[in-house]
């Protein structure tokens, strides 16, 4: 497991809070091109954001997978998809959104600062926040993938629900971070 | 009454020969271009000298236009493109992690003396020198060391076929969940044989579909599990069983990156009038719906085939049984070669718990050749194997399967979770331990007989001893003897065969018919009514209970019977030609005429209408 230095954390989030709304080159922005932060956003509420590349088969395998477990917690969390690759135009976001029905926000991240923040490293890969907005888990979203090219029949863990779950009551994650297999955003443009 | 009895035909012996067939198309593929241009820079590399940068124009470009760029490509099965700077640049560690892995390029095979067409192997050096571009930051290069764009085929790869069919309707791949076996059956639309010399398979939206089989079923035996005509059916493997000894002879099969070849020369395909080609794909869900419809593209040539390989399928599904937990539960089979072959390609088989799949030859002198190792099995990147130069194992050779397989939770691709016992079955949670090899007979002489059928018998004698329970060796075992005239070892072994499935039509119909044969009529009548009792509709069981009951003289019941099978084919000389024989042998001559003349209006050289009408018409005074 990673060492976490959670005190810087929570001031790098502030830090972040207090220039949204400003249009600094490295926000990330919605399909209109507005800069969103969205830590700030439903500000009760657990946040997720679910880091994706359209052109990874192992990212958009698990759009009805996402797209359910926002479902499921949509009470009590929001959930962002973040495009951090530069070369994705919104329309060919939008257009990717409407393949895989997905119906969740989108952010694209060109900056990578939400990447940064979230510490993820594939697609896909999630980030789970508090209402307090501290980085309680990163990484895959279950294991349907024991590695490349070997899916399971059905995952066995559930990574996102229980981090979210923990995040809710307030509790600690069990496993703070497992890294995902799919494509690496390092490689992105 | 006549005074020598009308003739009746002789019985028909419609056996069938039970042959799990999976019947892959082996396509070879073909990279040529490259692998030329690659061969000159292998190993001279001037990023092989260390504190070389490496380039991807000098030294990644040629690697990845070898390996990687015929499927990632637009419109190919990768999901991505990978054929300029920014497309690998994109991708850049990945490739590196999935190259030092293997799990790219997709080639199970460890490296062998018996070589196959278009090993997609890396070499440690060129694995190595993709990390290092990696690490030293992907830098571009000169664009003059840059090599051309790798060529590729549009469209059809052996250009516009002679028959092209589409799959009647598509099927839809849900967004989610676990793999999915699809079957679509082509009906081949021919008024007349034909011999093909390449069959392309196009499988639909290619990124979706993990591999595909062509199977040939000339018997329509596959139809009855549509829901209705042109649906296709769901199934990880299927079978199909074929009228006569017509055994299978080509790996008909597609996974990504295959470049359709035509069979070698002399190796043509035989597609009959009624032949259905059945596609077995296997899919994996993408996140979305996906509409899966393939196709195939047919390619004929005059020229019948004077080759006839045949596909033997070693297999030993009766040793799976492994409980739960055990992680190295071996499996194996030697199985003797009867004839010379040349082995031309291999299709090694298992499920999701194969772990290590090993085949290998012992020949007569007792040195060893490795048919193949596949060290790390992955049902996902099966594929047929065939060989650069065929491989000779002369008779007296023993082919021997050592495959090993994971129970445990530590295998992730366990159907099961947690662990259960998996025996052997069709199903995707079923295990299977097959081989099949494609082989060609050699140093036969002809007047012996067709050898493939020493072949069939050898494999049906062999999997009787090694399983007195395997119905289907049994009955093929039976089969190759009848077609021997050992009419009593075939009784034998068709008496097997119903002591294991007492009710099942097909073994009772062929014990019938090879009791009659063996001019135990009255014993064949009851099995050939157990027969009917199974299957009512069944032709060749009416038609071979009419001769028997003719040859115990009831002339009334074997009418009933010929008629009941013209019910089922009305236009059929021979049952004609029968029941205008069983009528004249009752005295009923109009009858039988006008049976006679229909026999022969259907078939104008029936020679049982033909004899029978002229000592009829001696016998009715010239009417």
């Amino acid at each position: 497991m990673r060492h976490r230095l959670q005190f810087f954390l929570t001031p790098i989030v502030a830090a972040l809070a207090v220039s949204s709304g400003v249009a600094w080159a490295q926000a990330a922005l919605d399909l209109d091109g507005h800069a969103v932060n969205p830590l700030t956003a439903e500000a009760g509420k657990v946040a997720v954001l679910v880091f994706v590349r359209t052109d990874c088969p192992v990212s958009s395998r698990y759009a009805p997978v996402v797209q359910q477990i926002s479902q499921r917690f949509a009470e009590s969390a929001t959930f962002w998809l973040v495009f951090p690759d530069k070369s994705e135009t919104p329309e060919s976001i939008r257009k990717y959104l409407a393949a895989y029905g997905y119906r969740l926000p989108a952010l694209r991240d060109p900056g990578r600062v939400l990447v940064k923040l979230s510490r993820v490293q594939i697609a896909p890969e999630v980030a789970v926040f508090d209402r307090n907005r501290r980085l309680v888990y990163d990484g895959r979203i279950d294991d349907l993938y024991a590695g490349p090219g070997r899916a399971r029949p059905a995952p066995t863990t559930h990574e996102l629900e229980d981090a979210i779950e923990a995040a809710q009551a307030g509790k600690s994650v069990a496993r703070t971070d497992v890294r995902g297999v799919g494509c690496y955003l390092a490689d992105l443009p | 009454m006549l005074p020598c009895g009308f003739a009746v035909n002789s019985l028909r012996r419609r056996a069938m020969v039970l042959l799990a067939a999976l019947l892959p198309v082996l396509v070879t593929s073909a990279f040529e271009k490259f692998a030329c241009a690659q061969s000159a820079l292998r190993g001279t590399s001037p990023a092989a000298h260390p504190g070389v940068k490496v380039t991807f124009n000098r030294d990644i470009a040629p690697i990845i236009f070898r390996y990687c760029s015929s499927c990632h490509r637009p419109g190919e099965a990768a999901p991505f493109n990978l054929l300029t700077y920014s497309d690998v640049k994109k991708h850049a560690r990945q490739i590196a992690d999935l190259t030092r892995s293997r799990n790219m390029p997709p080639w199970l095979p460890e490296p062998q003396e018996a070589k196959f067409i278009d090993e997609m192997r890396l070499s440690e050096a060129e694995i190595d020198r993709i990390e290092r571009w990696v690490e030293q930051g992907t830098a571009e290069g000169d664009p003059t060391d840059l090599p051309p764009q790798p060529k590729f085929a549009e469209g059809w790869g052996l250009g516009q076929p002679d028959l092209i069919l589409k799959a009647e309707k598509p099927f839809i791949l849900p967004a989610e969940g676990t793999d999915t076996y699809w079957n679509f059956i082509f009906r081949v639309p021919l008024p007349s044989t034909r011999w093909a010399k390449a069959i392309e398979i196009r499988p639909g939206d290619k990124r979706y579909v993990h591999h595909a089989n062509l199977l040939v079923d000339r018997a329509g035996a596959a139809r009855a599990r549509e829901a209705e005509p042109g649906a296709g059916f769901g199934g990880m493997e299927i079978r199909i069983e074929t009228q006569v000894f017509d055994p299978d002879s080509h790996l008909l099969f597609w996974k990504p990156g295959t470049v359709p070849a035509p069979e070698p020369e002399g190796m043509a395909l035989r597609l009959d009038k009624g032949t259905d080609l059945i596609l077995n794909t296997h899919l994996q869900p993408s996140g979305k719906p996906e509409i899966i419809q393939p196709s195939i593209g047919i390619y004929f040539t005059p020229q019948a085939a004077t080759k006839f390989p045949m596909l033997l399928q070693i297999e030993n599904d009766r040793e799976l049984n492994i409980p739960p937990g055990v992680k190295d539960f071996l499996v194996q089979d030697d199985f003797t070669l009867p004839v010379d072959v040349d082995v031309m390609g291999l299709y090694p088989h298992a499920h999701y718990l194969g772990k290590d799949m090993l085949a290998y030859a012992t020949l007569p002198d007792g040195a060893k050749k490795t048919l193949i190792h596949i060290p790390h099995w992955n049902l996902n990147w099966q594929a047929v194997y065939r060989y650069a130069e065929p491989v000779r194992l002369p008779k007296g050779t023993v082919v021997s399967l050592r495959y090993v397989y994971d129970n445990s939770e530590e295998n992730p691709l366990n159907p099961n979770h947690p662990p259960a016992r998996v025996v052997g079955g069709n199903r995707s949670s079923d295990e299977m331990c097959h081989l099949w090899l494609q082989v060609l007979p050699v140093n036969f002489d002809p007047a012996q007989g067709d050898p493939r059928m020493a072949l069939q018998e050898a494999l049906a004698r062999h999997n009787v001893e090694k399983n007195p329970g395997d119905f289907e060796a049994h009955y093929n075992l039976a089969s190759m003897l009848q077609a021997k005239d050992n009419v009593e070892g075939a009784v034998a072994e068709y008496q097997a065969a119903v002591r294991l499935r007492p009710e099942d039509a097909t073994a009772n119909n062929a014990l019938g018919a090879a009791l009659v044969a063996a001019g135990h009529s009255e014993q064949g009548v009851g099995y050939l009514r157990a027969a009917l009792k199974a299957r009512p509709d069944y032709f060749d069981a009416h038609y071979n209970l009419g001769l028997a009951l003719a040859g115990e003289n009831d002339f009334a019941g074997a009418a009933d019977q010929f008629r009941l099978a013209l019910q089922l084919e009305p236009r059929d000389a021979n049952v004609e030609a029968n029941l205008g024989a069983v009528l004249a042998e009752m005295g009923r001559f109009e009858e039988a005429k006008v049976h006679f003349e229909h026999a022969l209006t259907i078939d104008p050289n029936q020679p049982i209408a033909k004899e029978n009408l002229e000592e009829l018409k001696k016998a009715m005074g010239g009417r």
